[in-house]
This record gives structure tokens, sequence and C-alpha cells, in this order.
């Protein structure tokens, strides 16, 4: 039988649980950080009829990245949206590839689910370099990107390509890729805290004080005109 | 070797530092550079090859502050996420062109941000740090200025607030016809304590003779005050939560002062996201008593049938601008559309509305810094283009900040609109209820003038005429007699000298006819002695051995006691009423 080399036993699972084990901590750390300021709060009566308040508008406000139609920006861009999803649907697939190839591989060992998870990295892939042509030509988002955005993205998009390669898990015939593809996700692990990659860790925090604050006010969920 | 920074570049870090909560902490670390947020702004619809108005941009220049200062990645390589100080003054005019002249707070990037970055709060808190160093627009000094010193951010001294007031309660009084409405002052224990926005004191007190109308047709109880008036708040639009906190602080207190039981609002945008919605914030207060928008006041009114209105009076086309503060920060949608559904009978959105609607470009004190008006009305094409498409020819608001941006949108862009407020809608749309007509007290009487002179027929029967009395007249004792048989009369009003036959003639023959020898007759002579030697009608009276008139007045004729004379005579007569 098979043997993986020792340094891709090791890439798979104690540098991934390391990696992981330090991702946690600096989180852990962030979240302290972000509770360190003092939140503002609302003195004043509320100002939202019966249909909203606080905690409604909080919870819409959570769940607004998945209402495009809820924002002007969204609703009036619907093929940024399919590429938003996409795209991090294939990050959160290949997160969740990184711990099943070493500790549950026969769950996507069937040929459908390799097939699906290349076609969905591969999309993923596609949509990240759009995204970097775009971050390159748009000079609206020139002017805002830093070496940080670019990297971070050209990070994801060689992660997803590592991702590809790696999905049929085979390792007799694509050692170097599954190795490549671990040493990647662990870089990435202790790399995300540090770069625009940990905005999921705002995002809950953020959506939550808006929402919040413009629930109470009667804004949140949002009312147009027809 | 570290840059030096300046005293007032080191001011505004330090500031910085401290004034960053939570909030505001998520929305400079969360922002992902998407760029979704760039064309939801009207700067950038309007300047599409200039990417420094882009939110996410604005938004970079705080934010780079926040990385250099605050964020670990951006103190220990700042150029790979884009951190950066500030260390001149000339950084700081730089921010300052930006946070006060490329951006309105509008908040609507903050709404359509996938990530909750509320750069309208953030770029507020960086216009107060550039305020704490002396770093503004100049407009925006002067205001701040007379808000702090005067009380009021357009200087409006006491007596000329007072004046104006005693002014609109004049026009009004005349208007209605009516001396029983009062704009009342400092009056204890009302209903509502009315606040307004100076602007209203200085070019439109207009509004707020239709308030006072509208409070009075709903029979309030109601008062301003003499102090803390100015609901507005130029804190908002400077950043500084100290002058926030004072300016509704005096607000309050006054209304607590007077025991008032409600704080109602007037239409301004501003002064009500400020006094309504953050003022209890930055004055650190518990409000322990009701605020409401004038909106949701004069809406009350009409559905509790305190006032009466006839929608017919308002026929023109009439589309809706949401001011940005009372409706994407306060929540205030609804209830201007309902009232504007029973005021005018041609209500049409203008599209987007509500919480997605386009800034009036007037806003977060823009209209204060006039070295920003070309951009201003640049970047008011979109507003501009919205306006036209809904062929309206009135366009209401309830903010006074909008009402002036879009005056002056609809001047550079030639519009064919007017720029109106609801409650100049609701004031002209009001059905004045006819006051019961007050009991004459000479009413169902008729009264015979008999006189020579045609001005003193007028003058007399028009006295008795506003008492209610039918007035029949004659220039001389034959037609009086005829007037006499025909008319009826319960009393009459006789002179003496008449042509012809005199009055003491006639006198005398309706004495001695029994059927008119107890008509009630007053005289009403100017006749003496020496204009008319032969008139000595006391003799006459004696040598006739008839009775005396009923009354005896002398010309001129003094009103009351003429009332009186004829009030007593009919009473006597037993025909009076009362």
């Amino acid at each position: 039988m098979y043997q993986a080399s020792p340094v891709l036993r090791f890439a798979e699972d104690q540098l991934q649980v390391a990696a992981l084990l330090f991702m946690a901590a600096v989180y852990i750390i962030k979240i302290g950080w972000i509770l360190k300021f003092p939140a503002g709060r609302d003195r004043q009566p509320t100002t939202a009829g019966p249909h909203t308040n606080a905690r409604k508008g909080a919870w819409h406000s959570l769940l607004n990245i998945a209402l495009p139609w809820e924002m002007a920006s969204t609703r009036q861009h619907p093929w940024f949206y399919v590429q938003f999803v996409i795209f991090h649907l294939g990050v959160a697939a290949s997160i969740a590839m990184s711990f099943l190839i070493p500790y549950g591989p026969e769950l996507i060992a069937g040929k459908v689910a390799v097939l699906g998870l290349q076609g969905l990295f591969a999309a993923a892939f596609v949509v990240g370099v759009l995204r970097m042509i775009r971050r390159i030509s748009d000079p609206y988002i020139r002017a805002i990107s830093s070496p940080d955005d670019y990297f971070s993205l050209g990070l994801l998009i060689i992660w997803l390509g590592f991702s590809f390669l790696a999905a049929p898990n085979n390792r007799q015939a694509s050692e170097p890729p599954l190795m490549a593809y671990f040493f990647l996700t662990a870089f990435f692990l202790v790399y995300v805290p540090f770069s625009k990659i940990s905005h999921y860790i705002y995002y809950p925090f953020a959506r939550w004080y808006l929402g919040k604050t413009l629930g109470y006010r009667g804004v949140y969920p949002v009312r147009r005109g027809a | 070797m570290a840059r030096t920074r300046s005293y007032k570049a080191q001011k505004f870090i330090e500031g910085f530092q401290k004034k960053v909560n939570r909030q505001a902490m998520l929305s400079l670390a969360a922002c992902v550079h998407c760029g979704l947020c760039t064309d939801q702004c009207h700067y950038v619809l309007t300047n599409p090859d200039d990417p420094t108005y882009a939110p996410a941009y604005k938004g970079d220049l705080i934010r780079k502050l926040f990385k250099a200062h605050m964020d670990w990645t951006g103190g220990a390589i700042p150029w790979w996420v884009g951190a950066r100080s500030v260390y001149t003054d000339q950084d700081l005019e730089e921010l300052k062109d930006t946070v006060f002249g490329k951006c309105t707070n509008c908040r609507r990037c903050s709404l359509n941000c996938p990530m909750g970055v509320d750069l309208a709060s953030f770029n507020r808190m960086a216009r107060g740090l550039l305020v704490s160093v002396g770093v503004m627009p100049e407009g925006v000094a002067v205001v701040a200025k007379d808000q702090w010193e005067i009380g009021n951010q357009m200087g409006v001294l006491p007596e000329d607030y007072l004046g104006t007031l005693q002014w609109m309660e004049e026009e009004l009084q005349s208007e209605y016809n009516d001396p029983s409405i009062k704009i009342p002052v400092d009056k204890m224990d009302c209903e509502v304590v009315y606040t307004i926005n100076p602007r209203e004191v200085k070019y439109d007190p207009r509004t707020i003779a239709e308030a006072a109308a509208i409070f009075h047709f709903a029979g309030e109880n109601w008062t301003m005050p003499s102090e803390g008036w100015d609901q507005t708040n130029f804190g908002l639009f400077d950043g500084n939560d100290e002058l926030g906190g004072a300016v509704a602080r005096r607000v309050y207190e006054a209304v607590r002062a007077l025991r008032g039981k409600r704080l109602v609002i007037s239409e301004c945008g501003h002064g009500y996201r400020s006094t309504r919605c953050e003022g209890p914030n930055w004055a650190k207060m518990d409000i322990d008593f009701e605020m409401e928008s004038s909106v949701i006041t004069m809406l009350r009114y009409i559905k509790e049938g305190r006032i009466k209105v006839d929608k017919t009076k308002n026929s023109d086309p009439v589309t809706y601008h949401d001011s940005c503060n009372s409706a994407r920060s306060c929540g205030l949608f609804e209830e201007p559309r309902e009232l504007l559904n029973l005021v005018c009978t041609d209500f049409r959105e203008m599209y987007p509305n509500r919480a997605e609607n386009y800034c009036c470009t007037g806003g977060g004190g823009a209209m204060s810094m006039t070295e920003y008006a070309p951009r201003r009305l640049k970047s008011a094409k979109v507003k501009a283009d919205q306006l036209k498409a809904t062929g309206a020819k009135i366009v209401v608001t309830s903010c006074h900040n909008c009402v002036d941006g879009l005056f002056d949108l609809i001047r550079h862009y030639k519009l064919d609109m007017q720029v109106k407020q609801l409650v100049n809608l609701v004031a002209n749309a009001l059905v004045v209820p006819v006051k019961p007509t007050e009991a004459k007290p000479l009413a169902g009487y008729k009264i015979l003038v008999i006189d020579d002179e045609a001005d003193v027929r007028i003058y007399l029967g028009k006295i008795f005429k506003d008492q209610g009395c039918t007035v029949v007249d004659a220039p001389d004792a034959h037609q009086g007699m005829r007037a006499i048989e025909q008319e009826k009369p319960d009393l009459i009003t006789l002179d003496l000298v008449l042509p012809k036959r005199t009055g003491e003639k006639l006198y005398w023959d309706l004495r001695k006819d029994p059927q008119y020898a107890d008509l009630p007759v007053v005289v009403v002579s100017g006749y003496t002695r020496i204009d008319s030697p032969k008139i000595d009608f006391h003799g006459f009276i004696a040598e006739k051995n008839i009775p005396q008139p009923d009354g005896f007045l002398e010309k001129p004729v003094d009103v009351d006691k003429l009332l009186e004379t004829v009030t007593r005579v009919l009473a006597e007569k037993s025909k009076v009423k009362h």
C-alpha cells in the first residue's frame, strides 16, 4: 500500500493543527482587542415603529449578505454578487477540504464529489483572476488597493489553484500539489489574522452594531418604494 | 529617524486614539476594498474620472491613521497595509478638503456596504478632530461660534426672535380675523413645546405662522420657549460632541423648565436627528418627555380629527425628498408620505426613495461651506435628474437644509419646480372652522333712521346692522312716515332738522296717532338754538303736552351711548330678547 511521504503527513496534520492553533490564538486576542474599545450606545427613546427594533435590525444586518435584493449596491450588480458567492464558497470548500483529506478522505473520495469540488475551485479561481484584473485595471479599485490587497487575493488565487489539483487526493500521482496545498493552507492560516482576509472576524461585529443602531432607529430592515 | 509632527497633527492623533469607539473601530478595520460602495455616492456619479470621491477612498484617508496608530500590522509594516499618519498642517488641510468638502455624511454608502462600514459616522468623527485643532471651513467656524455664543446657529438675537413671533401672531390674527390666535411664549405646563430652526426666523417666518395656525385650529395647548428654541445643532456637522451636547441640553432644559409634556421639532432634518436621536447621547441625558417631528404631530391631528384638510387645495403634482438625517438616520419614512396623501391630490414618488434616496447635496453643513459650492452643485446633477423624472411641480421635504440645497440646484439646473415643506401644504389645505356667530344684542329688530344727511344715515345704519338689526332709512319726514307705515319699525331715530316738515312735527303726528303713540323714538339731532332758532323741541313738547321721546342724543353721536339708549328703549318696550 502506498505510504504518503513524512513531509506530506506532517503538512496535512501537525502543521495544520499548529497553524490552526496559532490562528485561533491570534483571533482570540483580536476579539479581545475589539471588545476593549468602548461600545457607543443609543440613549434616546427608540424611533422604530412596530415593525422593527434593535434586535431585528441586528439580525437583518447580519443576514444582509444573503439578501442581495436588500442593497442597491448588490441589486444593481448581480454578476458581482454571484462572483462573491462563488469565490467565498470556493474558499470555504477549500478550508473544509484541508480537514477532510487527512481526517475523512472517504467523504470526498467519490468521482462526483471530486468533480464538484474541482468545478467550484475552478470557478472560484476564475473569479479570483477576474477580481485581480479588476483591482489592477479599475482606477477606483486601484486607488484604494494596498500591497496586502493584491497579495491576499493572489495568495487565494494560487491556493484555489492548488486546491483544484489537490481535490482528487491522489497521493501516488499528485503528492507535490497536495503538499503545496497543505503548506499554502498553513501559511494562509498564519497570515490571515494579519491581513484583510481576517475581515470575517470583523463582519459579525460590524454588521451587528450597525444593524442594532439602525433597527433601533427604524431604518433596518430597509424600506423602499416599489 | 522618526518624522517630526506638527503640534496640530500631534493633537489630532492623540484625539483620534481617544475618540475611536467600538463601532468606529469596526468600520475602520472591516473594509475589504471591494468597491461596492463606489457608485452609491452622488459625488462619484458626477465625477466619474476622479477616484478620490469614492467612499472607500475617502474612508481610507482616515483608515490609514487607524492602521498606523492602532492596528498591529500597520504598526509593524505600514506600507504593506497602506497605513499612513499625518505629520504636517498641510496633511490636516488635505484631510479637511475630503471630510468636509467631498462627503455630506448622507450615509447612503453605509447602507450599501456589505461589511457594514459606516463611513458617515467616522467621517463625522474626523471632522470633530479637525475642528478640535482649528482646521475647518470658515463657514463652519462662524456657524459653530454663533451657536456656542448666541445660542442659535444664525446668530438671531432674542429681541428679533420674540419680535418675529409677535409679528407672525399679528399676521395670523389679521389673516383669520381672529384675535384669539396666539403664539404663546414660555407658557407653563403645556402639552407641546415647539422648537424651530433659526432659518425660519430669519428667512422663512411664514412656516412659524403656519405651524401656529395648525396648533391653534387643533386646539393644542402649546408654547414656544424664549430660550433653547433652536433645535438645530451644528455639532452634528462639525463633529464636535461637546457643542452637540451643549445645544441639545439647552433645548431639553427649556422643555423641562416649562414643564412641557412633549417636544415637537419643526421640519428640519438635522434638527430632528440631533434633538431626537443624537442629542441625549451627546448631552448624556435621559429624556423624560416625549419628542416627535411636527410631521408626526400634524398627521396625528388629522387622524384624530382635530384639524380638517381639503386636499384639493393642493392640486399641483408633488414629489417628496427624504432628508438623509431624518430618514436614513432616524427612520422617518412613512409618516411624511401618509401626510402628503392626505393633503395633496397628486403625490408621486421619486426614485430611488426612502433609505435609498440621494442626498439633496446641501446636507452635512455643505450650505455653510461656500468654498465647496461648485462641487456641491456639480454633484447635484444626480438629484436634479431624479426630480426632473417625476414631472412634479413641487418638491416637498421635511428639512430646511434640503430646502436650501434643493432650491439652489433647481435654480442651477433650471428646473420648473418649487420647494415646499409639509407645513406649507397642511396649512394651505386647512379647512378653517367657521366660528359660531356671537349672539347680536339687537338681532331681529327693525330700526328706521330718519335723517336728511346721507352720511349720518349710512353711519347709523352700519352701527345698527353690526348689532344685528334690520335698518331702513328715510331722508325726510314724508318718506319717514311712509316707511313707518310700510316697514313697521320697532324703533325710530329721528333728526329734528329736516327739509319741508321738521322732525318735531313728525314726532307730534306720531304721538297723537294711537297706532304709533307707543312707537319708540330716539331723537338724534345736532340742532342748536343758534343754528335753528325756529326749533325749540323742549318748548314744543311742553306746549303740545305730549310725552318726552324715549331718548335724546346730540350729534356727534357717541356710539356707546346710542347703543345703550336704543337697547334700553327696546328692552323697556319688552321687545329685547335678552
